[in-house]
């Protein structure tokens, strides 16, 4: 044969060799994960799963842009054909959405015995775990600094104030929130304070941060891990749990949320990434993290900066009704973000 | 019979991977639960108003970058392939490597530069780098990243176009008048066909481009399509939002059709053994040096410095191999995979448009340009419309739909690479294989192959490096673990630090740079072997 | 039995007729010449008979058989069997002179595998081109590549032998050496021969019979 006819018989097999790899489905001894947390933060907990367990971890993350709504998407679009096993929520409003869609079956897991109700679906599609609060970040230096988020309405910081687009994400949580407290006519009332007070859209919490790390805004509603993770950047921020006066209205609380996919292809390991997920030692991991997490299992250790959830005032919700809430505000929301 | 059937198929597979999804993706918009209806469209109209100003930025966007793009490419293009600067094969490529990645790492290379703590902070004043960093977010900083990333498009197609100048009809013109009149009105008026398919090139790619706007908060109209879909996987209402776009693309796509389509065809590089004629610059020698050395220090040193300057920490790069090495590797793979397929069909869709094979030729090439100009995610939205179902759902559930999305998107580029070559090719070397009796398929294997063989190479390498950038499309439709590279330097993003950030981007050129080189020599020595 | 006959073959390309209702025949062993100046349609005709042109209408046979009718190729080029020099010779620039003459061999039914080795040997020592066969075309002089394509045409030993202006671009000494080349070659292989020329010296020599053509628009006017 000559050396040509090799080089191309050769350059076939290896073609080949990688259009078969690329095409073969994955073996059996696997879980399909499809994560709504950051994939820097969840990522070492899935490998030290695979670690743990020899289980292959098989992830589809959603990026910043996806607002951590895509992948929540896809599973309702695949409803009819489940490819994944478990959802790992970064909040439990998308779990519950999942769970009024018929996307979850219910798996009671041993590990989160010793969560509170208030972070568990009463039937048992979806348990919340390691939470972050929604806490103000602040510019260094500020002579006067915001201690409620209605500071975003004061116009001593008209202006000077970025919130992310509260379309996506945990900013559509913490909006339905206040829609659930306050009632519609009082959350509507703050929005248009926002408008009128000049507040800037951004397309995410992380960017929110970097405009206010960078100076190009005073402050900022974001999640408490965008903080943590800025400050550990050396970044010039600081991070403030809002409203937390005897009176006031409380931090807004976003666990992680887990739930088992109905008819996915694997769901006995998908219900042993649950046992994982939800265990004080993940807790404690993800603590100590830069994603800086509350756990929900009372007495986990965790590092300083890293406040337990007896020492906040949090703000009393039921999260389905939050959920359903926060569907029924879309179009509110859209024409508020139009404007 | 046997050529028929091979470009039959190769026509169906192109319709099955990209306009299928299409149809599908717009299926859904107008038949909601068994019936049909245009809800999601008058919707879109009723809230016109809203869309009016994305709309607009769009097209502010994609005239101003092709208006800029065309300027610019075409002078680089004629300084650096037309006169005798030195250093220009190296200002060349160097002006070229923008193209390698993703627009979006451009805008986080700027953003590293013009931040508060960024490269910059300690060269230039504080109040110039704050006004820089305020223009960075919006229009100005928008332009500017999209320029310095497709500019290399029309200074390559200017490269390349100048070959097809007849050196004689530019000495009779020196004959009778200097070289700027000579350029002016033989040089350019020539390939002026050619310039102008760049320009609108770029203008597509421009009005389809996400990452970077999104990044630099620029409201442009296909976030809406993203937003849409990867926010609701809402089918009907992303695909009533793309509309706008596609109506714009294929009214475009019709003019360069009706204008201009029959002139690039015939535009082909003169014989071999031709020599390109050299204007010489004289006493502007060295002031067109240092201006086009700014220009590419400004475009592409500064910006890829601060990449790597801002991933300078001690654990950024373990880390980043740590996080990112499988998803290198499968970049890698499905790259080489999509190149080899997309060189594939792309030199069979190249050959049935150039021997006007079909009767649909002419389709067939303004379905690939269409595809090519759409936005990435909108060909996944499609893809996943028509693929996720119980039925197909083995497909769908494989890297396969990733390689789809590479079809797709990018066989227009290999089908007018081949188009290129094939008209340097005579067609009485394959007439000479047909009447020694070979069949069709032997006639491609052993003549017109061969004698295509640096352009079917310069196809693949070109495949290659948009596969292994390409974020749109291949973001939306990885299966579970098999994300690519790209996909996730953008996941990791949210929360990752900078200087991870910024390293995951520095292997991403890097690798592709060393592919290049590699499969470049490769090149050189088939070339020679010839 | 015509070797090629043609019956009120037309064709015309993007409405102008370029060939118009043309019959010819050509006997077996003939030597016919395509007289006439450029765009006269006379490798139209040649093309024509390849199959690498369809005709608009008319009829084409060759040996008896008939390969083209009623606008459309009855026979594909490649089952033709013709021996066909064209006018910028159409060498395969990545092929050596040899494996020129195994491609072309490859696909002839009529040779047997065994009997190919030889029969290229046969065809380089008839156009004196043995001792460069392992040359690629780059590297031959222009006579040495009319040779190396005259022996493409002729390796499988076709009946009918095609050649569309061959010798245009060679100064005239090599010129009438290849002219007396073919000649000899012809005289020892006896095949039909069709060919195209402008040259009326070139015509006069190569042809057993001249054909004059003229373009279909200078036709005299009708009475």
């Amino acid at each position: 044969m000559s050396k040509r006819r090799l080089s191309f018989a050769v350059l076939a097999v290896v073609i080949g060799v990688m259009l078969w790899r690329a095409l073969t489905p994955e073996s059996a001894n696997a879980v399909v994960v499809y994560v709504s947390h950051d994939q820097v933060f969840s990522e070492p907990i899935l490998k030290d799963f695979q670690r743990d367990t020899g289980i292959k971890v098989l992830a589809v993350y959603d990026t910043e842009e996806t607002k951590s709504a895509g992948v929540m998407n896809r599973l309702i679009a695949e409803k009819a054909n489940p490819q994944a096993d478990v959802y790992w929520a970064n909040e439990p409003i998308r779990a519950e959405a999942l769970r009024q869609q018929g996307v979850s079956a219910p798996y009671r897991s041993p590990s989160a015995d010793r969560i509170a109700e208030q972070y568990r679906d009463p039937e048992g599609h979806w348990t919340g775990f390691s939470a972050r609060a929604r806490i103000l970040i602040l510019r260094q230096g500020l002579k006067d600094k915001p201690t409620s988020i209605q500071a975003y309405t004061d116009p001593d910081f008209k202006g000077k104030a970025v919130i992310a687009n509260p379309l996506f994400g945990t900013t559509t949580a913490h909006m339905a929130a206040l829609f659930a407290v306050w009632g519609d006519d009082r959350a509507k009332a703050f929005l248009d304070a926002l408008s009128k007070n000049g507040v800037q859209i951004s397309s995410s919490n992380g960017e929110s941060a970097d405009q206010v790390a960078a100076g190009t805004f005073q402050f900022a509603l974001v999640d408490s891990d965008d903080v943590h993770s800025r400050q550990k950047q050396g970044r010039p921020v600081e991070g403030l749990y809002p409203d937390q006066e005897a009176d006031g209205l409380g931090c807004f609380i976003v666990p992680n949320a887990v739930l088992l996919i109905n008819g996915g292809p694997h769901m006995e390991a998908g219900k042993k990434l649950i046992d994982y997920l939800l265990s004080r030692e993940t807790e404690r991991k993800l603590a100590y993290s830069d994603a800086a997490q509350i756990p929900l299992h009372p007495g986990v250790d965790t590092p300083p900066g890293v406040p337990r959830l007896e020492a906040l005032k949090v703000m009393k919700v039921d999260y389905a009704t939050v959920a359903a809430k926060m569907q029924a505000i879309q179009p509110l929301l859209r024409d508020w973000v139009g404007h | 019979m046997e050529r028929r059937v091979t470009l039959l198929v190769v026509v169906v597979v192109l319709v099955i991977v990209g306009l299928l999804p299409l149809a599908a993706m717009f299926g859904k918009s107008i038949i909601v639960d068994g019936r049909l209806t245009l809800g999601v469209y008058e919707k879109l109209f009723a809230n016109g108003r809203q869309h009016w100003p994305p709309i607009g930025n769009s097209l502010t966007l994609a005239t101003l970058t092709a208006g800029c793009v065309t300027l610019l490419g075409v002078s680089l293009g004629l300084l650096l392939g037309k006169t005798d600067l030195p250093l220009r094969r190296t200002l060349a490529v160097l002006l070229s490597i923008p193209l390698l990645f993703p627009p979006y790492i451009l805008a986080v290379c700027w953003f590293n530069l013009l931040a508060s703590n960024g490269v910059l902070v300690h060269v230039i004043p504080a109040r110039t780098l704050e006004l820089l960093s305020g223009w960075l977010f919006g229009l100005p900083g928008c332009l500017w990243v999209l320029v310095s990333a497709f500019m290399p498009v029309v200074m390559i197609l200017t490269l390349f176009y100048l070959h097809a100048v007849n050196p004689r009809l530019e000495e009779a013109g020196r004959l009778i008048a200097r070289w700027p009149a000579t350029l002016r009105y033989v040089t350019l008026p020539t390939i002026l066909p050619g310039i102008l398919f760049g320009g609108i090139l770029v203008f597509l790619l421009a009005l389809g481009e996400v990452g970077a706007p999104m990044f630099l908060r620029y409201a442009v109209f296909p976030v809406e399509t993203l937003t849409q879909f990867s926010a609701f996987y809402d089918f009907g209402a992303a695909a009533a939002a793309a509309s706008p776009l596609l109506a714009v693309t294929l009214l475009v796509l019709a003019f360069e059709r009706r204008y201009l389509r029959e002139k690039t065809y015939r535009l082909r590089p003169t014989t071999p053994g031709r020599r390109m004629l050299l204007v010489p610059l004289g006493r502007w020698r060295v002031p067109a040096l240092l201006a086009v050395s700014l220009l590419a220090t400004a475009m592409v040193v500064l910006p890829l410095l601060a990449l790597v300057v801002s991933s300078l920490s001690p654990f950024a790069y373990p880390e980043a191999w740590n996080k990112a090495a499988d998803s290198l590797a499968r970049s890698l793979v499905f790259a080489a995979v999509g190149a080899t397929l997309l060189t594939v069909f792309g030199f069979f869709c190249g050959y049935l448009i150039h021997h006007r094979a079909l009767r649909l030729w002419r389709a067939v090439d303004t379905l690939t340009l269409l595809l090519f100009t759409l936005p990435g995610t909108v060909i996944g939205v499609g893809l996943i419309a028509l693929w996720n179902r119980p039925a197909t759902g083995f497909l769908y559930a494989s890297a396969g739909m990733v390689i789809f999305a590479y079809l797709a998107q990018y066989t227009a580029l290999s089908s007018r690479i081949t188009l290129a070559t094939l008209g340097n090719v005579p067609q009485s070397l394959e007439e000479a294989a047909q009447m020694t009796g070979a069949p069709w398929l032997a006639r491609i294997a052993y003549v017109v192959l061969p004698a295509a063989l640096p352009g079917v190479i310069a196809a693949w390498l070109i495949g290659f490096i948009f596969c292994l950038r390409d974020l749109g499309a291949s973001m939306l439709v990885y299966p579970a673990g098999q994300d690519t590279l790209p996909a996730r330097i953008y996941t990791l993003m949210a929360n990752g630090a900078p200087s991870l950030i910024s390293a995951l981007c520095v292997i991403l050129v890097a690798v592709t740079l060393i592919s290049l080189a590699i499969l470049g020599s490769l090149l050189r020595a088939v070339g020679s072997h010839r | 039995m015509s070797a090629i006959e043609l019956r009120a073959v037309s064709k015309a390309y993007d409405g102008r007729a370029v060939v118009a209702g043309i019959s010819v025949s050509v006997e077996r062993g003939e030597r016919v010449v395509l007289l006439g100046p450029s765009g006269c349609g006379k490798t139209t005709v040649l093309r024509l008979v390849a199959g690498l042109e369809v005709p608009d209408s008319g009829a084409i046979t060759i040996n008896g058989s008939p390969v083209a009718e009623g606008g459309r190729n009855l026979v594909e080029p490649e089952r033709r069997h013709i021996g066909m020099v064209f006018q910028d010779l159409a060498l395969w620039p990545h092929m050596t002179v040899s494996q020129h003459l195994e491609f072309a061999l490859r696909y002839d039914i009529r040779t047997d595998l065994a009997h190919r080795p030889a029969r290229i040997r046969e065809a380089l020592e008839m156009v004196r081109m043995a001792d460069r066969a392992q040359a690629k075309p780059g590297e031959l002089s222009g006579g040495q590549q009319q040779r190396v394509a005259l022996a493409r045409a002729l390796v499988a030993n076709p009946a009918v032998v095609l050649m569309d202006e061959p010798l245009s671009s060679l100064d005239l000494e090599l010129n009438r050496y290849l002219r007396r080349e073919i000649l000899r070659l012809h005289a020892e292989l006896g095949f039909t021969l069709v060919y195209v020329t402008h040259n009326r010296e070139e015509a006069a020599d190569i042809g057993s019979r001249v054909i004059a053509m003229r373009p279909w628009q200078d036709r005299p006017p009708h009475i």
